[in-house]
C-alpha cells in the first residue's frame, strides 16, 4: 500500500526545486476572500471552520471556498489550486496531526505561495519533524508555519475552539505581515 | 558514520505519535530501518519513504540511498 501512495516530495512548488517566493501579503485580512484547505484527518474540518468564523467576526474576511482534499498524504491536486487562485485572496490549511498529513500541508502552503496566495499551514507540534523536512526537501528550509499542541483528533468541539482561538493571532500574523513568512 | 541520538530520539517520538517504532540497525555506511506498526498506527500517516530517508539520512549519518528502509506494509 505505501509504494502506492502518490509521493508528495514529486514537484515542488518552487522554479527548480529553487526556495519558494512567498505570495505578497495584504496589510489587512478585511474584505478580503478566504480559502480553507482542508484534510480529512479528525477535527481538521472544525478546527479551520472555528478560525474561518473568528476571521469573519473579528478581521471582515468572507469564507468563499472550503476544499478537502482526497487524502492525508497528498498534496491538493492542480484543479483544487486552481480554484483557490481564483477565488481567494488568502487561504488558511489545515490539520497536520500526523506525519504524512503535516508534510503534505507544508507541501500545500509552498504551493499556494508559489501560485501567489498568501496561505497559513497549521500542524500540531510532534510533527514539527515532518513538516519541516517536507519544506527542506522543496528547497524552503525554515518555512514557517502555526503550531498547535498535538493530539487535535482528540479533542472535543470546546477544544477545537480553544485551540482555534489560541492559533488565531498567529495565523493573522502570518497571512498579513509584509515580510516573508520564511525564516532566514 | 555518526548517530545524531538526540535527533533520533526526536524521529522516533514523531513516528510514536502515530503509534509507530523505528528500529535502526547502522552498519558502516549503510543502515537498515525497519518502521513497525503499533495497535493504533494510521497506515496513511507514515511519509512516502524517500522523504523517510531523507529525514533518516542526516540523523544516521548515512547517504539515504544507503537505508534499507521497511514499512509495515512491506512485510505483507
Amino acid at each position: 500500500m505505501f509504494d502506492s501512495i502518490v509521493d508528495p516530495t514529486v514537484g515542488a512548488p518552487g522554479d527548480d526545486r529553487g526556495r519558494t517566493s512567498l505570495a505578497t501579503r495584504p496589510a489587512r485580512l478585511s474584505g478580503l476572500r478566504l480559502g480553507l484547505l482542508v484534510n480529512t484527518k479528525r477535527n481538521a474540518a472544525d478546527f479551520l471552520e472555528e478560525l474561518s468564523a473568528l476571521l469573519e467576526s473579528e478581521y471582515g474576511v468572507t469564507t468563499v471556498l472550503t476544499r478537502t482534499k482526497p487524502s492525508i498524504v497528498h498534496p491538493a491536486p492542480p484543479e483544487m489550486l486552481e480554484e483557490f487562485r481564483g477565488e481567494t485572496d488568502v487561504v488558511v490549511v489545515g490539520v497536520g496531526d500526523c506525519g504524512s498529513c503535516s508534510a503534505s500541508a507544508v507541501a500545500d502552503g509552498l504551493q499556494l505561495e508559489a501560485a501567489g496566495i498568501p496561505a497559513a499551514v497549521i500542524c500540531s507540534d510532534a510533527f514539527r519533524v515532518s513538516a519541516d523536512a517536507m519544506a527542506d526537501l522543496q528547497g524552503t528550509p525554515g518555512y514557517e508555519y502555526v503550531t498547535t499542541a498535538h493530539p487535535v483528533a482528540s479533542l472535543s468541539r470546546e477544544g477545537v475552539r480553544e485551540r482555534a482561538v489560541q492559533a488565531l493571532p498567529q495565523i493573522v500574523g502570518m497571512l498579513t505581515r509584509s515580510s516573508a513568512a520564511v525564516a532566514s | 558514520m555518526t548517530i545524531d541520538q538526540a535527533q533520533l530520539d526526536q524521529l522516533k517520538q514523531t513516528l510514536q505519535a502515530d503509534d509507530y517504532r523505528l528500529d535502526v540497525d547502522v552498519q558502516g555506511d549503510q543502515a537498515d530501518v525497519a518502521i513497525v506498526a503499533g495497535p493504533d498506527a494510521c497506515e496513511e500517516c507514515l511519509v512516502p519513504k524517500p522523504l523517510m530517508q531523507s529525514m533518516l539520512a542526516p540523523v544516521l549519518g548515512v547517504q539515504p540511498e544507503s537505508i534499507r528502509l521497511t514499512y509495515p506494509a512491506d512485510k505483507g
